[in-house]
């Protein structure tokens, strides 16, 4: 049985920027808004499309994923034909590589997508933040005639530089892909979401592969090759909330941005267009005697008995009475013991902030810094972890890092 | 197959005690209530059965079960969508004379082609109105060690005050016993007694074959009880045995009770000792996290997720999806799923079930003694 568009999701990079965040798990298994990791949005995004059959494309560090994943159940994508399949690199009767490079992964599991012989395949990628309906993307590819559209967003001029660039006519044809160019001829930067005909994807990966000079990259040979060939290719212009997550700050900004859904655009409330992660399985969350809460969100198991104020807790969250959180991301399981005060900073999961250890700062001139704490680590009794520190092992009592 | 975890199925009434609380099921059966902020009061026993290595559980239900159905669709969040076993939703098999079953001798003789078909060397028989942590594996230890034909498990102490204020002629009927060592002596029914008792849970274990002659026996006699008509009758012939459960149990026995059981929820140690050791399992529903927003003032209260509350709430718990709207003030209050308090509204002591509005200004109150109940559905 043939699907007119599966969706192969790029799920392999390790997230280098993310620093302690991303040592032990992939970029897009990072949690994200309270109850979700990032995955769960382009993964929702599929399924509230109409999109049934996801390949996942694992590298670095892949168990947590894997686990996370699962049988793709809470994304309803556990199907009998299609739904989500994890594909890790493999060894072949010719020998094994990893993936090369994003345009070799794909290339890698051309196999797979045959078998479901679509006409469309569209590519996403697993560190953005995105509420997205692919079908319309889709509609406007096949409007267009297209055999490849690229997602744009428009972005201020002065930072188009940092981006890939489309040039584009007023059809919507691009002429010209610059990639963050000294000068930009465009503001419309690729959002690296593509939809792509099938039979022409597979031509250029095959050619790709044939390439010993390639870097087997869609960015820097894929598209260029097409541009080369005259092929028809649109930009699919995208307004709605788009963020790249890949560094500290903002990872932090768009969790912040989720506790002001009415300005920023990230609105995790919208009953048609939900985001599915896999359930924690803990009890309400309790709020005791003494707690102050203040614009925040807190979801299942958190137990607070202290003064929380703009902030994200993850689940199972524990704030004891006399400790402080602002402008803070509290991942899963993590407890903040009393008298500590934890600002303007991302704490991974299962962290443990002891009496009166004060982390992060709140930003002031010249010191902009996010405070980040890796996962599991302890954090000894009045120590004092800075605006800009990076934490990855356990900092005794008194330290000051 | 034989399960290599634990060799006993189990059997849960779903409808058991609807009577105590006539409101709270006039949509839904007892199995069904909701409980505890994000849960179904039936998710405590499966649960509890799953964890204890059970995968074969059938619920037998007589009315209203649409809720329940909709709550354990294919009973996959309790790990129960299995190929051998799983979960078996039994609702009444209306024969041209029989009317829809009266007591569990009816009930078990309607599923009397399934136990027989069944290899499972034991049987466990639970009602559906108690919220608890229960390990299965202890009372079969138990059980075994005491040599015993059926064994009961229990609670000591006080008797319930709804249970003392039951009238007399109610038709539910509650049991209390005594004891020789751990054997059961003497069984009283719906007891007004002061003092230590020792109240039944209606948890029953025996092994299949035993429970497949009790049953055809007393269908063939035209008995109705299990408990009073087959149990008390053999006190001597069989050797039943109370297992006394030490553990946290919240039993639903009236709408009041209702109420302070989920408020006692709201002390930690409650809280910690029903949800430990294993975990309770529940249908999902994919709420994003609870938002408080500027102007929020909320304390001692139990939340689940998806509410988005603006106004003040003391001493609550909160199911999903509840709105508290600006200036609005919930004090004592049991709000279910999808309730909305709009702006400036002022509510105490209330229950409202499902998708509740309680409208803009509007004042309401209950007492400490008596709470208001508010229909589904309903806009007050």
């Amino acid at each position: 049985m043939a699907k007119e568009m599966i969706a192969m999701l790029l799920a392999g990079g390790q997230g280098s920027r993310l620093y302690v965040l991303t040592q032990k798990l992939a970029k897009p298994a990072v949690p994200f808004g309270g109850k979700y990791r990032i995955i769960d949005f382009p993964l929702s995004n599929c399924v509230n499309s109409g999109i049934d059959t996801v390949g996942i494309l694992t590298q670095y560090q892949p168990m947590v994923l894997n686990e996370y994943i699962g049988n793709g159940q809470p994304w309803d994508l556990d199907r009998l034909h299609g739904g989500v399949h994890v594909l890790p690199p493999y060894q072949t009767a010719t020998g094994s590589d990893w993936y090369k490079g994003t345009a070799n992964a794909i290339y890698q599991n051309i196999p797979f997508i045959q078998r479901y012989d679509p006409q469309y395949v569209i590519i996403l990628s697993g560190d953005q933040i995105c509420k997205q309906d692919y079908s319309d993307f889709l509609r406007f590819h096949k409007e267009k005639g297209a055999e490849f559209s690229v997602a744009v967003m428009e972005v201020p001029w002065e930072e188009a530089s940092r981006f890939g660039l489309m040039v584009a006519d007023e059809n919507d044809k691009i002429t010209e892909f610059q990639e963050k160019p000294k000068e930009p001829k465009s503001n419309l930067a690729s959002m690296g979401i593509y939809i792509f005909n099938w039979d022409i994807l597979k031509k250029y990966l095959m050619e790709d592969e044939e390439d010993p000079n390639s870097e087997n990259d869609f960015g820097k040979n894929i598209i260029p090759n097409l541009l080369r060939d005259n092929r028809k290719m649109y930009a699919y212009h995208f307004d709605g909330y788009w963020k790249d997550v890949g560094t500290i700050s903002s990872l932090w900004e768009a969790n912040m941005e989720v506790l002001d859904p009415e300005n920023s655009g990230i609105n995790l409330f919208d009953e048609d267009w939900r985001i599915y992660s896999r359930n924690s399985g803990m009890t309400g969350h309790r709020i005791g005697a003494n707690a102050i809460i203040e614009d925040s969100m807190i979801t299942d198991g958190c137990r607070i008995e202290g003064h929380v104020k703009h902030s994200i807790l993850f689940a199972g969250v524990r704030v004891e009475e006399g400790a402080y959180v602002e402008d803070a991301v509290i991942m899963g399981g993590t407890v903040i013991r009393s008298g500590a005060v934890v600002k303007h900073c991302i704490v991974a999961e299962n962290v443990v902030i002891s009496e009166g250890t004060q982390v992060g700062e709140m930003p002031e001139e010249g010191r902009q810094g996010v405070a980040t704490i890796g996962s599991g680590v302890t954090i000894g009794k009045n120590a004092k972890v800075g605006a800009d520190a990076m934490v990855s092992e356990n900092v005794k009592d008194g330290e000051v890092v | 197959m034989i399960n290599s975890n634990i060799d006993a199925l189990g059997v849960i009434f779903s409808n058991s005690y609807d009577a105590f609380v006539p409101e709270l099921v006039s949509e839904r059966l007892m199995a069904s209530i909701p409980f505890a902020s994000r849960y179904r009061i039936v998710d405590f026993m499966l649960s509890s059965m799953v964890n204890s290595g059970i995968d074969n559980v059938s619920l037998i239900v007589r009315k209203n079960y649409h809720s329940l159905m909709d709550h354990l669709g294919s009973g996959r969040e309790w790990d129960l969508t299995r190929k051998n076993g799983g979960l078996n939703i039994v609702p009444p098999f209306a024969q041209k004379a029989i009317n829809v079953y009266h007591g569990r001798v009816e009930a078990m003789a309607s599923i009397m082609g399934f136990l027989k078909a069944q290899k499972e060397k034991y049987v466990i028989m639970t009602d559906s109105n108690i919220a608890v942590n229960f390990d299965f594996n202890e009372m079969i230890k138990a059980h075994e060690s005491n040599k015993a034909d059926v064994t009961i498990a229990y609670t000591r102490g006080a008797l319930p005050k709804s249970l003392l204020e039951l009238k007399i002629s109610a038709k539910d009927l509650y049991y209390t016993f005594e004891l020789d060592g751990t054997r059961v002596k003497e069984v009283q029914i719906n007891s007004k007694d002061d003092g230590e008792k020792n109240l039944s849970m209606n948890i029953y274990l025996l092994e299949r074959e035993l429970l497949i002659s009790l049953i055809a026996d007393a269908f063939a006699k035209g008995y109705h009880f299990f408990e009073r008509d087959v149990i008390m009758p053999k006190l001597q012939e069989l050797n039943v045995q109370g297992y006394l459960f030490e553990g946290y149990a919240a039993r639903i026995l009236s709408t009041a009770s209702y109420f302070e059981e989920n408020m006692k929820m709201l002390d930690e140690k409650n809280l910690d000792a029903l949800f430990s050791p294993s975990p309770i399992y529940t249908k999902i529903r994919d709420d994003n996290p609870t938002r408080y927003m500027n102007g929020a003032k909320v304390v001692n209260t139990m939340a689940a997720d998806g509410c988005v509350i603006e106004g003040e709430v003391e001493n609550s718990i909160l199911f999903r999806g509840v709105k508290i709207g600006k200036g609005a003030k919930v004090k004592n209050c049991v709000l279910m799923q999808d309730t909305v308090v709009e702006d400036g509204a002022s509510i105490e002591y209330i229950i409202t079930d499902k998708n509740v509005t309680i409208s803009t200004g509007k004042e309401m109150k209950g007492t400490d003694i008596y709470q208001v109940y508010v229909a589904k559905h309903e806009v007050v």
